[in-house]
This record gives structure tokens, C-alpha cells and sequence, in this order.
């Protein structure tokens, strides 16, 4: 029996720098968005997802903080599935470092599933969190909030629930939360991504 | 114009027409232009709203114990215990996985049941009206509310509002012309990947909570065109799937029958 | 390449799914096939561990020819699917069509004996993917054909699976749609 364990593959060499060079995070992003989904009216996404939160807060009796934990429960158990999608799809590699890591969720999972990409920025000087800053988003374009609920409502924290159990799902434990909302009358909307700590006893072996 | 053949006549198209033409082609072009998402989105978004009813029942419930264990307040210890819980709360966020909570609400009593139902049906009933307002100022050239009968707008559900939401119209329309229509919808798009492999009656119970949202829609369509939601009555059967309809990759094994009843025009016409 | 069956390995080593094309020659009960999901996730570990360091350390894996997978055109895309038409919610002709890299970087990625070869297939996630073939292959091509196979056989997986949420992750895949677009998907080969 023999076994070959990253053998080089000389058939494929070939294709190495078409691959690594030519295709950047970015163009994976724009070429899958382009070529590779079904697209509907971001309306439609919009007032869906206005109905969810509006019936959340008629049931919790307009107790926000409830409400934003739902809505971030609701987006975990999408984000530890979504993931496998995003990777079929994209086939994208292991990023090397918390960096890269955002710009992939910019620039290709916003990219491909909600079609924007939200600006990174505001990087701690350690590296381990970055903020997103959404000029645009499906979610809540054209949403007014009531006066009780815009100091507490995090009207998109679906996304950070999203977001936590997608990274979870490739052994990053982040939190992720929203620092402040254009709905809440801040000048921005801005989430945040900051990483506790790889999970490396999760992580399959083969990868190193 | 004497030599051209019938055939070729009919292909001229009069002034107005060609009017018409240009205005759906405008029309199309505008849909094509507005801000798009990925459809996937919007399906992870629809298959996570039942388990998520079911979360909001399990809390509000859990939110009546809880108020009624500390009102009590009897024992010494008790009161840390209880800060102690909401400072768990705090640091970890409550979280049960989809397939339990859906599990949980198949296994739930009549009551947990119309509850998450009724729950479902109001989001949908919320989608339905905002959509109405949508289309109506869509400027589609295919559509007139002016003179909308019962029937026009049943028809207005089955293609424009179908295809917005699900990609696809309804497949047949059945009426008895005194306010009850019968939508069949032989591949309801939100349903379509959905397998649980144990035998069908119990895939049949655990999906039809996913049939409240359109429902809802239905409801909120027919009540925000002006129809009084007492008249309005709307239900749901599972239908068998025509012969010519199944597919060789496999599907849902069911299609959906959508009936809608407006007791006015039953009454007005008796 | 006569596929003979198609494992899936969750992230803990336990078996979620296995169907076999060929009815393999020695009897095996579901026990057995527990036993091998359970052993192939330990010598993929293993193999892991003894990749040396010096293939290890030339680092970046997009820089590593070995882990490049070419994109083989028209694999198990039957006639009646060329058309720019949808695969699940994969739009175009087919579920990808552009190189890839491997995210397995040092485990076990390809074994042969006489009587078969076997091919594994590793998501970031942690979930196996595993090919047995009747063939005994040795060379590269059928690697990288192997492998072609195997992330179609995962984009199936986020497709069937991944959308149906009755399905509980990590446990038993028992759907009916997976199972036939696989089999669509195998049989078209």
C-alpha cells in the first residue's frame, strides 16, 4: 500500500499562477455575484426582513434587547450553514491572517450574498479586530425606526449573528457586534469584528 | 402594403402597440436596473423564520416562569442564583439550533402551535401589504388596480406577486366564481429542498408552518386592496403533483393547494 | 473511473453518509463502515503529522504547486444540463469552473493498492469528502479528476443538505434530494 500525502502534482502546476496571482479576493467576489447567483429585488429582501423585526418587537412588547438577541440567534443558525455554501462556492483558501480574513468577508461573502461592500477599516494596532462600515445595506434601506426604538434596536444585528457563527464554523471565535447604526441617527453604520482567539484544537488536521 | 400576405400584416404593429411595447420594455429595463441580492439570502432568510418563531414562543414562556419564580422569592439563596443567571445571560447568548426548535414545534401542543402559526402568518400578512404598495407603484403596465374585481387581484397574487417572491407564478387557478379560488402551486419554491426522510405525513406536519408565511401573504395582499379581513378566510391543502410535473432529480413530494374564500361575494351572490 | 462509493466524514471522525455504487466484495455491516470513517479520520491526522516539516514550512498554500487542483471541464454534467441552466442554486453550466486549491495541505490526500484507490477531499469546516475508486490510479490526472469530483460532491452537500433545515449538522444525512442529485452527478461520469 502506498500512500502519498502532498505529493507535487506537476498536472497543475500549470495553473498555480493563473490562480494565485490573477484572481484576487475581489475578482472571486465580482465574478461569483456576476456569473454565479440567482439575484432578486433587494426590496423584496428588505421589506421581508422589516416584517421579521417588526412582528419581533410586537412580540417581546417592544423589549429591544430581546429583540436583538433573536435576531442574532436567528443569524447564527444561518451563518454555521452559510459557510459551507460560501466554500463550495469559492473555494477560497485558509486566510493567512486576520487581514485577509476581512477582506474576504467584504469584498467576497458581502459581495455574493447581499451584493455591497462595506468599507474595513478602524483596525486595532494588534491586528485582531477591524470594523465594517456599510454605506449601503439591503437590510434596512429606507427603514425609519420609532423614537423608543432607535436607541436600542440594533435593527441589523442579524448580520453579526451571521457573521460569528460563519467565522466560528472556520475556527475563528470573534465577537461581532454593532457599534453604531445611520438608523440610530449616528453618522455611519458600523459593525465590529474582533477576535478572541483561533480555535486551534478545532482545527482539522492538514491543514497546519 | 397590397402584396404583403396576411401573415406579414398581422406582424405590423399599430402605433399603439408599439407605444406598449416600448413601455413594458421601459418597464423591464427599470426591474433589471433596481438594487438585486443574492436569492440564496433571501431563502436562508425564509427557512429561519419558523425555528425562530418557535425561539420567540419558547422565550415568552420562559419569560412567564421566570417572572413568576421571582415574585416568589422565598428562599435566602435564591436571589443569588437568580443574578447569577441573568449575568450568564449576558455573557452568552442563548442560542438553540434550527432542526430542535423545529423539532420542538412539531412536538408542540395546540396552543404553542396556533401561536407560532399565527405568528408566521402575521410576517407574511406584513410582507403582503408592504408588496401591494410595491407593485402599485412599480408602474408595471400589466397592471391596473383601478377596476381590480375579486378575481383580478386573485389573478394579480398568482403571477406578479408569486413571481416576485417565489420566481415563479402559480400553476393553476380554480374558481367557482362566488368568491372561492383555488391556488396550486405545484412546486412552492421556499419547500423545495427541504427532506426529511421519515414516512411523508410527518415531513407533511413539520413543513406546514412554512406555508403560514405565504398565507400570510395572501391575507396581506387581499386586505391592504381593500377586501375586509373578516370576509377573508384562507387555508391550505397538500395536493398530489401531476404526472408531467415530477421531476427525475426529485422534489418536495407534495404540491400546495392555497384557498382563498371571500364570504362577501359568497353572501352578495347567494 | 469506476467510482465505488462515496464517504462523508464529519469533523470528529464520525461517519454521516456512505453509498456504494459497486456493491464493495467483502460483506461490511454499518458497524464496519463506522470502524473505517473512524480510522480514515485518524490516519488522515497521522499522515498530518508525518508530511515533514520541510514540505510544511514552504508555507503558503497558494504557492504550493501540490495543492493547486485544475478545473477538468464536463465532469458528471450530463448532456441535458450544457445549457446555461441552474444546478440547485448553482447557477451556470456547472458548479465551478475555475482552478482551485486544496485545503488539504499535509493529510492524507490519495491512496492506492491493488484492488482500489481512495481519494479524500477536506472542507475548511473539517468535513471529509472521500472517493473510492475500483481503479487502482497512480497518476496525477486522476488525482486532480478525483478531486474535481469530490467539490461537486461538497457543492451538492451545501446545496441539499446545508438548505434543508431539518438537518441536524454532524449527524446522519438522510435526504432523499442529496442522495439522487449524487447519484445524478456519479452516474454521469
Amino acid at each position: 500500500m502506498s500512500t502519498t500525502a502532498g505529493t507535487p502534482n506537476t498536472a497543475s502546476t500549470a495553473n498555480v499562477s493563473s490562480l494565485a496571482s490573477s484572481k484576487t479576493i475581489k475578482q472571486i467576489g465580482e465574478t461569483a455575484w456576476k456569473n454565479r447567483t440567482v439575484k432578486i429585488n433587494a426590496e423584496l429582501f428588505t421589506l421581508t426582513y422589516g416584517s421579521i423585526v417588526s412582528q419581533l418587537c410586537q412580540d417581546y412588547q417592544r423589549d429591544f434587547k430581546k429583540v436583538n438577541d433573536q435576531l442574532f440567534s436567528m443569524g447564527y443558525n444561518i451563518g454555521i450553514r452559510l459557510i459551507e455554501d460560501f466554500l463550495a462556492r469559492t473555494a477560497i483558501p485558509r486566510c493567512d491572517n486576520f487581514v485577509t480574513t476581512s477582506e474576504v468577508i467584504s469584498k467576497c461573502a458581502f459581495k455574493i450574498f447581499l451584493n455591497i461592500t462595506p468599507a474595513v477599516t478602524n483596525w486595532s494596532t494588534t491586528k485582531n479586530s477591524f470594523s465594517l462600515i456599510f454605506n449601503e445595506n439591503p437590510l434596512s434601506d429606507f427603514v425609519e425606526l420609532p423614537m423608543d426604538a432607535s436607541k436600542e434596536l440594533w435593527y441589523s444585528n442579524i448580520l453579526c449573528g451571521v457573521l460569528k457563527g460563519a467565522l466560528e464554523m472556520v475556527q475563528l471565535d470573534c465577537d461581532v457586534y454593532f457599534v453604531c447604526d445611520v438608523l440610530r441617527g449616528n453618522p455611519q453604520t458600523e459593525l465590529k469584528v474582533k477576535l478572541n482567539k483561533i480555535l486551534k484544537d478545532e482545527m482539522p488536521a492538514g491543514e497546519d | 402594403m397590397s402584396t404583403t400576405t396576411p401573415q406579414k400584416k398581422s406582424a405590423v404593429e399599430s402605433p399603439e402597440q408599439i407605444e406598449r411595447r416600448r413601455i413594458v420594455e421601459q418597464f423591464l429595463l427599470f426591474q433589471e436596473s433596481l438594487p438585486k441580492v443574492d436569492a440564496l439570502s433571501y431563502q436562508w432568510l425564509l427557512n429561519e423564520m419558523v425555528p425562530m418563531s418557535m425561539a420567540v414562543e419558547n422565550n415568552l414562556n420562559q419569560l412567564d416562569e421566570y417572572s413568576s419564580l421571582s415574585s416568589q422569592s422565598v428562599e435566602p439563596g435564591s436571589q443569588d442564583l437568580n443574578e447569577e443567571f441573568s449575568e450568564l445571560s449576558l455573557n452568552k447568548f442563548e442560542y438553540t439550533p434550527s432542526h430542535k426548535l423545529i423539532a420542538q414545534l412539531h412536538n408542540a401542543n395546540d396552543d404553542q402551535k396556533d401561536k407560532s402559526n399565527e405568528r408566521l402568518f402575521k410576517i407574511g400578512s406584513g410582507i403582503g401589504s408592504k408588496m401591494t404598495e410595491l407593485l402599485i407603484f412599480s408602474n408595471n403596465p400589466n397592471l391596473s388596480f383601478n377596476s381590480m374585481d375579486a378575481l383580478g387581484m386573485v389573478r394579480f397574487i398568482c403571477k406578479e406577486v408569486w413571481k416576485q417572491l417565489y420566481g415563479k407564478q402559480i400553476d393553476n387557478l380554480k374558481t367557482n366564481h362566488r368568491g372561492v379560488f383555488y391556488l396550486f402551486d405545484y412546486e412552492f419554491q421556499p419547500i423545495q429542498n427541504f427532506a426529511l426522510d421519515d414516512d411523508e405525513k410527518v415531513l407533511l406536519d413539520v413543513v406546514a408552518p412554512y406555508i403560514q408565511v405565504p398565507l400570510g401573504v395572501i391575507s396581506g395582499i387581499l386586505t391592504s386592496l381593500g377586501v375586509p379581513e373578516d370576509d377573508l378566510s384562507i387555508s391550505f391543502t397538500y395536493v398530489d403533483i401531476p404526472e408531467d410535473r415530477r421531476k427525475p432529480l426529485g422534489q418536495f413530494p407534495k404540491g400546495v393547494n392555497f384557498n382563498i374564500q371571500i364570504n362577501q361575494l359568497q353572501n352578495s351572490q347567494d | 473511473m469506476a467510482i465505488q462509493s462515496v464517504f462523508i466524514i464529519n469533523k470528529s471522525g464520525g461517519l454521516v453518509y456512505n453509498h456504494n455504487f459497486i456493491e464493495p466484495k467483502g460483506a461490511m455491516n454499518s458497524n464496519d463502515y463506522l470502524i473505517l470513517a473512524g480510522t480514515l479520520h485518524s490516519v488522515f491526522a497521522i499522515a498530518s503529522q508525518l508530511t515533514p516539516k520541510a514540505v510544511q514550512i514552504s508555507n503558503k498554500a497558494e504557492q504550493r504547486a501540490d495543492t493547486q487542483v485544475p478545473y477538468i471541464g464536463g465532469i458528471g454534467v450530463s448532456e441535458n444540463r450544457v445549457a446555461p441552466t441552474q444546478l440547485g442554486s448553482f447557477m451556470g453550466p456547472d458548479y465551478f469552473q475555475e482552478p482551485f486549491t486544496n485545503w488539504n495541505k499535509s493529510g492524507l490526500r490519495h491512496m492506492v493498492t491493488d484492488e482500489f484507490s481512495m481519494f479524500v477531499f477536506q472542507s475548511l469546516t473539517g468535513i471529509k469528502f472521500v472517493l473510492v475508486s475500483t481503479n487502482n490510479f497512480r497518476n496525477n490526472t486522476s488525482v486532480s479528476i478525483a478531486e474535481n469530483i469530490l467539490r461537486k460532491v461538497y457543492c451538492i452537500y451545501s446545496d441539499y443538505v446545508m438548505k434543508d433545515p431539518f438537518y441536524s449538522l454532524d449527524m446522519p444525512i438522510r435526504s432523499e434530494l442529496f442522495d439522487r442529485n449524487l447519484r445524478s452527478l456519479i452516474e454521469s461520469l
